[in-house]
This record gives C-alpha cells, sequence and structure tokens, in this order.
C-alpha cells in the first residue's frame, strides 16, 4: 500500500485543516485575506506537482481503488490552477459574504479534493465517495449568503438535484456490481471484453451516464444549471462551471473509456444525439437571456455538449481536444467570472456592464476577450479548441455519416453563440445610458489572476503545439 | 426448540405486537406514545436479528433507526401541532378501504408462503463484524477516509447554514 501517491490530495487537506485552525485566531477584519493564503498555499502545492515527471507507468494504491497516471495528473494540475483564481475572485467578493469567510475558502478546499480525489478514481465506489465530497461542499457554498433569496433558492435546487443524480448514480453502481461482481475498473474491463451485452450492466451504466450527466450539466440532465448559476454566489458559480463540470468530465472519461470500452463502443448514436442536443439546448435558450450568470449558465451548458463531441468519437484525437478545450475553457471563464465579481454588486444584468469601457478598461478588456475566446475565434484559446474537436468529429466522418450531422450542428451552434457573446461585447462598449461611471479599482492579485487568464488564453490560441502534446501524453493512459 | 427458537418467538410477538400498538393502541392516540412504540418495535426487530447472527446489523439497527432516526421523527411530531389528531373521527369507508387493502396484501402473503419451500439449513450469515471491519480498513480505506472528510464537510455546512448570524 503506497499512500505516498496521494501526497498532493494530503498537501491540500492539511492546507484545509491548517487554514480551518488558522481562521480560530485570526481577527475578523483579517478574516478575508485567508483567501490569499491558500491561493498562495495552492500555488505551491501546484508548483510541487510540476517537480516529478508525468508517469509513464499507471501506478495504484490502496487494493487498486487510487491511480496514479498522466490523466489524473493533468486534472489535478487543472483542478489547483481553477481553485486558485477561484479563491482570489473569493477574496474580492468576501464583502458581500455576511459571515463564515474563512469557512467559505475552506469548503473550497475540500470540494478541491473532491476533485482531484475523483481524477484519481479507479474503482466505482471511489467514483461515489468523491463525487458526493464535491456535491456536499457545493450545497453548502451555493447557499453560503443565506441572507439573499436567490443564494436560498440556488441552494435548496442545487440540494434536490443534486441528491436525485446521486441517487441514480449509486443505484446505477448496484447494478453494474450485480452483473459485473466487481466496481473496480480494472476487474470492469475484464468483464466487459469478455461479454459486452449484459443487459443489466448496461441498465447500470445508462445511470451512471445520468448520474455524471447532471454533473456536466448535459441534455437530459441540465435543468438546474441556469438557476443554480443565476443564485450561487460569483465565486461558487465559478468553481461550479469549472470544477464540478471537469471531475464530470474526467469520470466519464475513466468510466467510459477506461473501464467499460466495449460497452460505450455500442452507444456512439446515444452520445451524439445527446452531445447534438445539449449544444442546441444551451445555444438557443442562451438568446434571449438578460442575466450574465445566467446566460454563462445556459453557455455552460452548450459547452459541456461540445466536450461531448470529443467523447462521441472514442479515440485519442477526440479525447485530447476535450483536455485542450477544457484548459481554455478554464481561463476564459475564470477572466469572465472575475470581472462580473468585481462589477456587478448589486445586479447581474446585462445593463450593469453599461460604461464599463471608461470606469476601467483592464475589465473591459479582459471581459471582451473572454466573450470572444467563448464565440471561438481566433487567435484565442476558445477558437483552437472548438476547431480541434470538429476535427476530431470530422475524421470519423468516413466511419459513420452522422458525425457529419454533428458537425454541422456544432458549427450551428457555434454561429448562435457569437449572437448572445457579442451582446455582451456591445453592453461593455455601446451602451448609451450609463448611470454610474465611478472608476473600479482593482486590486494587485485580481490583476495578477485577470493577467494569468489572458496570458493563457492567448497562449493556448497561439502556440497550441506544447498544450496539445501535453493532452496527448496525458490521454495516452486510457489505452485506446 | 431450544433456547435460540424461544427467543425467536420472543422477539417476533414483540414486534408484532409493538407494531400494532404503534398503529392501534386502544389506551392513548397521543403520538408521541405510538413513536415510543416504534422505538420498542425497532429494538425487538435487532433481537431478531441477533438470533440470526447478523449482530453487525443489529447494532446499526439500534444505532440508526432506534437512535438517530426516532430523534429526528420524535422532533417533527413535537414541532408539528397534532392536537387535532386526538379528536379525528373514523370514517367507515376510510375503515372499509383499509381493511380491503390489508386483506388482499395478507391474501398475497399467505398464497405466497403456502408455495414457497422452506430450506432447512440457511446459508450461514455473510457480513458479520470483524469481516466488515477486514473490508472496511483492507481494502476499501481510502473511501472510507474520504467519508471522514465528507463528515466534515457536512458538519460544518450545518453549522454554517444554521447558525444565528452575529451583527
Amino acid at each position: 500500500m503506497n499512500f505516498s501517491l496521494t501526497y498532493l490530495e494530503l498537501a491540500v487537506v492539511a492546507l484545509a485543516l491548517g487554514l480551518l485552525l488558522l481562521e480560530l485566531w485570526t481577527p475578523t477584519a483579517l478574516k478575508p485575506k485567508l483567501g490569499y493564503v491558500a491561493a498562495a498555499g495552492l500555488a505551491l502545492i501546484l508548483g510541487w506537482s510540476f517537480a516529478d515527471t508525468i508517469p509513464s507507468e499507471s501506478a495504484t494504491a490502496f487494493s487498486q481503488m487510487y491511480v496514479r497516471d498522466g490523466l489524473a495528473l493533468f486534472f489535478k494540475r487543472f483542478f489547483l490552477m481553477a481553485a486558485i483564481l477561484v479563491l482570489i475572485m473569493s477574496v474580492e467578493f468576501s464583502d458581500r459574504i455576511r459571515m463564515g469567510v474563512g469557512e467559505f475558502y475552506v469548503l473550497i478546499l475540500f470540494a478541491l479534493t473532491g476533485m482531484m480525489f475523483a481524477s484519481s478514481a479507479n474503482d466505482l465506489i471511489m467514483v461515489f465517495v468523491s463525487l458526493e465530497l464535491i456535491t456536499i461542499s457545493f450545497y453548502v457554498l451555493v447557499s453560503f449568503q443565506r441572507s439573499r433569496m436567490g443564494s436560498l433558492e440556488a441552494g435548496v435546487k442545487y440540494l434536490i438535484m443534486g441528491a436525485l443524480s446521486s441517487a441514480f448514480l449509486i443505484f446505477g453502481i448496484a447494478l453494474v456490481f450485480g452483473s459485473a461482481g466487481t466496481t473496480n475498473f480494472d476487474g470492469l474491463l475484464q468483464v466487459t471484453k469478455g461479454a459486452a451485452d449484459d443487459k443489466v450492466l448496461w441498465l447500470g451504466l445508462l445511470l451512471v451516464l445520468a448520474g455524471l450527466g447532471f454533473k456536466i450539466a448535459a441534455f437530459p440532465f441540465q435543468m438546474w444549471a441556469p438557476d443554480v448559476y443565476q443564485g450561487a454566489p460569483t465565486p461558487v458559480t465559478a468553481f461550479l462551471a469549472v470544477g464540478s463540470k471537469a471531475a464530470g468530465i474526467v469520470l466519464l472519461l475513466r468510466v467510459f473509456l477506461g473501464a467499460v470500452p466495449p460497452v460505450t463502443g455500442q452507444w456512439t448514436k446515444l452520445l451524439m444525439v445527446m452531445a447534438a442536443i445539449t449544444i442546441l439546448y444551451g445555444n438557443l435558450c442562451a438568446i434571449p437571456q438578460r442575466n450574465l450568470k445566467r446566460l454563462l449558465g445556459y453557455s455552460s451548458i452548450a459547452n459541456a455538449g461540445y466536450l461531448l463531441l470529443g467523447l462521441s468519437v472514442l479515440n485519442a484525437s477526440g479525447c485530447s481536444a476535450m483536455l485542450y478545450y477544457l484548459a481554455g475553457y478554464l481561463f476564459t471563464l475564470a477572466a469572465a467570472f472575475t470581472v462580473i465579481c468585481l462589477v456587478a454588486r448589486e445586479s447581474d444584468d446585462i445593463s450593469s456592464l453599461a460604461g464599463l469601457s471608461q470606469r476601467s478598461p483592464l475589465l473591459a478588456a479582459c471581459l471582451t476577450l473572454a466573450m470572444v475566446s467563448l464565440g471561438g475565434i481566433p487567435p484565442l484559446a476558445g477558437f483552437f479548441g472548438k476547431f480541434l474537436l470538429l476535427k476530431s468529429i470530422i475524421e470519423q466522418g468516413p466511419v459513420n455519416p452522422g458525425y457529419y450531422c454533428l458537425a454541422g450542428t456544432a458549427l450551428f451552434g457555434v454561429v448562435v453563440s457569437l449572437y448572445y457573446y457579442f451582446g455582451v461585447i456591445r453592453a461593455i462598449y455601446l451602451s448609451k445610458e450609463a448611470p454610474d461611471l465611478t472608476p473600479i479599482t482593482v486590486s494587485v492579485p485580481a490583476r495578477l489572476s485577470l493577467g494569468v487568464c489572458v496570458i493563457g488564453m492567448f497562449y493556448l490560441g497561439l502556440f497550441p503545439q506544447t498544450a496539445l502534446l501535453v493532452a496527448q501524453e496525458a490521454v495516452s493512459a486510457l489505452k485506446f | 426448540m431450544n433456547a435460540l427458537d424461544y427467543f425467536f418467538y420472543l422477539f417476533a410477538g414483540l414486534t408484532l405486537l409493538c407494531g400494532l400498538m404503534v398503529v392501534v393502541n386502544p389506551f392513548s392516540r397521543n403520538p408521541v406514545t405510538s413513536a415510543m412504540f416504534l422505538v420498542l418495535m425497532m429494538v425487538s426487530l435487532s433481537g431478531l436479528y441477533v438470533t440470526l447472527h447478523a449482530f453487525f446489523l443489529a447494532a446499526v439497527q439500534i444505532l440508526v433507526y432506534a437512535g438517530a432516526v426516532m430523534v429526528l421523527f420524535l422532533f417533527v411530531i413535537m414541532l408539528l401541532d397534532l392536537k387535532e389528531e386526538e379528536h379525528r373521527k373514523i370514517k367507515l369507508a376510510t375503515l372499509f378501504l383499509g381493511a380491503l387493502s390489508v386483506g388482499s396484501i395478507a391474501f398475497i402473503l399467505v398464497k405466497l408462503l403456502g408455495n414457497a419451500r422452506l430450506v432447512s439449513d440457511a446459508p450461514s450469515a455473510e457480513g458479520s463484524t470483524i469481516e466488515l471491519g477486514l473490508k472496511l480498513f483492507r481494502q476499501y480505506t481510502l473511501p472510507f477516509e474520504i467519508v471522514s472528510l465528507l463528515l466534515l464537510v457536512a458538519m460544518m455546512g450545518a453549522i454554517l447554514l444554521s447558525k444565528k448570524e452575529i451583527k
């Protein structure tokens, strides 16, 4: 039993518990600054993760519950980066949290722990436990602003939908265990190689797909996303949109491409239909939205659809495109939500962006870049991610003509999305009536995190080779 | 009949009696009394588990059901005002429908039991406390430890979301 493999998770847990204690002895006025302590600690852990090379062979620990390979390491760095950006955002947000600021940061760290364990899951039990750790932390985080009705409403909705999705997941796991006799991914691979058409196994895996579908907000499990995104505190929305979704994605990869590929091979049609409807639903419903966070909620549904494109082709190029897309999505969304956090103090309506170009040219530029990247316009990260995903499905076109239809749907979605993303940019630069023109001061850490996001967006868009190589190395752990 | 059989009939009889007292107590219509009889029923049920050698299940039955769940029940009963319930008249139609549904379920049960073949030597009970402990602390150590984090988060969440706001 080599538990030293889990050193990154242990470091995060130690940081979280240390922070919980430190919070006791911190004067109330200084408590918001604890977020910087947490972010700095995570930055150290992120640096530490680069100290060791990507393992070529996967190593398992805890009787094959936990696996450490390239894919796990990629996602661990991804989650650490996301949590650092979210923590800096939370410090900017802390004046709107009445009490328990310290616990707010600690809960973010615990959710991060769950995500990191999820990226290393090699057993359905681990999938369930790590997802529960993420979800329960989010129940509390979403309803953290108890004095705001919206936050409470979002909390209740997330609690009910989260419990429902957990029920789906655990019922599915029980059926899989009942028919395959094991919950371990290596064992499941052996079983499904022998008999991939056991109907009980299929039903179980379908329910697991439903449970994970809730987490990434894919059709038909997307209905909670807009309401919860709108009501939750802004940093929590950002972490839900990036972290929770990526955790769902890594688990989809682990279960459906790592453990039961023979079954998934017969499900391509299902995945294609799911991807297409998710893209259409997200993009078409986003058009009439006037609330920024709700708009980004629908946009995140559409993005779940784009990510599913990469899953539906079931090959290495599709999966590396997914990882690349997620990396771009992280920087883009973090930039967008940091700006929303700083600007939209009273309401999240798009009209609150009026006059932003005069109030703070820096924030206006960052939000514009984020919207352009989300829309998929070169030379930013979003463009290259979408390009890679489309390329991977069009390459599969000769095998199954359905992929051409899927590519057409995705392109249509991209065109539609340009309309509402540019609506946001129009509000920044062209709206006539600006009620409030007081300049917005941006703190140094917030500037830094925005800088990192912008550099990330440009770097991924202009020099895709390096990042793509990293993604390909990470995916090679899945053994196609 | 050996000693174990006597215990079986003792606990089975107690379970049935207490179960009946939960719903048709002739002496009192106080919901709290019903809840207390429910506790007694749970305890005698766990006695039945002991006669089946499922010791862990028996312990969990008492800890979780008789302990935690019933406390929750009692809290809910005491928070709701149930005075009206004590004076409610039983309608004839309700009585008839109730008897009908109970009768049909009993009919199915009797029919099924009549056709069932009872195996004389049941397989020895799996899932003893030792086995469970070994599994939990060897194969499932990591999920078990993560659950401890989960409980910490749940505890923090419950305190944070219910605490009075300090001005």
